[in-house]
């Protein structure tokens, strides 16, 4: 009767930890990083978020500099994405991502991506983004082929203005398509490309 | 005496006090704002009235976007790799922000008179704590020519004549709004004026009207606190 009252102790307190491991949210489960972890981007936590705006890139390199405009060595975006309820499934959001370079010209069009749905969102807490970051994405559509694909972007508003200062990175593995800065020196953070036009801005009451 | 001074205070009380509630009332019911458009190309003359591709943000909505592979108004302009993207965000707590952009590829102005490879218009206008304003950072122009001569980088409002045709700005920037509620901008980065020569009674030139614009490349963006 002993043995029973201690077997019932010790098994009370393994129950309720497991009871308790199963009801904590799996981020992963929501927030798929794909591919390699990166240098910065690491650590995420779910809270209500909203970041918005768009402009333009120059990739490669991603740095502040504006790319000669002849040699079309450029994309512009618009982005936005919303989660009210920190559960880091946003309720809206929507990308849309045109490259201009020429060896992304695909069916005699630069790369147009266009999103079909936005699954999650998280805060990058681990940034030196000044004024906020987010990891998020979803599935969008090729435009040039009708081919859908997953996707994340990498948001970083660095304060302002937008430009040398906020940053953007996007990856469609299924395509081979990335437009990453993954060096160090490189403001605001990495993998975030330097916005050379345009502005992000993170609503911190949202937070 | 002094009860008709009195009572005329009073009425003049009477008449101000309601105009002070009305201003402080349409003052306090003032909300951010934030408009965005933006378009690839646009021609308007008292025959032609055409703008594509065109996208404006609607109100409450943070986001919108048109394209065109390629555009034609035989006699004005052709262009081909027309993107549009309009973005924006009316944050009463958090401040406001809105980004327009205008992509156009290959594109060739009255039968070749102006021709460029790469129109990239960008306005963005921000509301926060400590600022309030709006840029063209990012815009820029490729391989562009105008009559012949090639034109790189152009400054804001760059004038070029185009003798028996009118004139035509580059890079073209008005900015609007009163810097410390609001702030917008708009970028037109290529803006053919139409113009004909008006005729004095002796049928000599006495001056130009305007008769139409085309418009390559354009993105507004605009705040208010």
């Amino acid at each position: 009767m002993v043995r029973v009252r201690s077997l019932a102790l010790l098994a009370a307190p393994i129950g309720v930890a497991l009871v308790v491991w199963s009801c904590d949210p799996q981020r992963s489960a929501v927030a798929p990083m794909i591919g390699t972890p990166l240098a910065h981007f690491n650590v995420f936590q779910c809270t209500p978020l909203k970041i918005t705006g768009g402009g333009r890139i120059d990739y490669p390199p991603g740095t502040a500099d504006k790319n000669p405009p002849a040699s079309h060595e450029y994309e512009t975006f618009g982005a936005h994405v919303m989660d009210d309820n920190g559960d880091c499934s946003p309720e809206k959001g929507q990308l849309e991502w045109v490259d201009h370079r020429p060896e992304w010209n695909i069916n005699g069009s630069p790369l147009n991506l266009h999103s079909i749905t936005i699954t999650f969102a998280e805060e990058a807490t681990d940034t030196d983004c000044s004024d906020g970051a987010a990891h998020w994405g979803g599935t969008l559509e090729v435009k040039n082929t009708g081919e859908e694909a997953a996707f994340e972007v990498f948001d970083c508003d660095n304060g302002e203005p937008g430009v040398g200062h906020d940053g953007f990175a996007i990856r469609v593995p299924a395509i081979g398509y990335e437009v990453m800065c993954p060096d160090p020196e490189l403001p605001p953070a990495e993998p975030a490309c330097t916005l050379t036009g345009g502005n992000r801005q993170f609503h911190p009451t949202h937070r | 005496m002094r009860i008709d001074t009195f009572r005329s205070t009073v009425r003049g009380l009477a008449l101000l006090l309601p105009m002070t509630w009305l201003a402080s009332s349409a003052q306090s019911q003032m909300h951010a704002a934030s408009t965005a458009q933006a378009y690839g190309i646009s021609v308007s003359t008292p025959t032609v009235s055409q703008k594509s591709p065109f996208a404006v943000l609607p109100v409450g909505e943070a986001m919108a976007t048109d394209q065109g592979q390629s555009v034609s108004v035989p006699g004005f302009v052709t262009a081909q790799d027309l993107f549009t993207i309009v973005t924006g965000d009316a944050d009463d707590v958090d401040g406001s922000n809105a980004v327009s952009t205008a992509t156009v590829g290959i594109v060739n102005l009255l039968n070749g008179l102006i021709t460029a490879d790469g129109v990239v218009a960008v306005a963005s206008s921000t509301v926060g704590d400590n600022a309030v304003a709006s840029n063209a950072e990012g815009s820029s122009l490729g391989n562009l020519v105008v009559g012949g001569v090639e034109v790189s980088d152009p400054a804001p409002n760059t004038r070029m004549d185009l003798p028996g045709v009118g004139y035509v700005l580059l890079n073209e920037q008005r900015p609007s709004g009163d810097g410390v509620t609001t702030s917008g901008l708009t970028v037109n980065m290529i803006h053919v004026v139409l113009q004909e020569p008006r005729l004095g009674l002796l049928g000599q030139v006495i001056g130009y009207q305007t008769v139409g614009n085309i418009i390559v490349g354009s993105a507004t963006s605009s705040v208010t606190r």
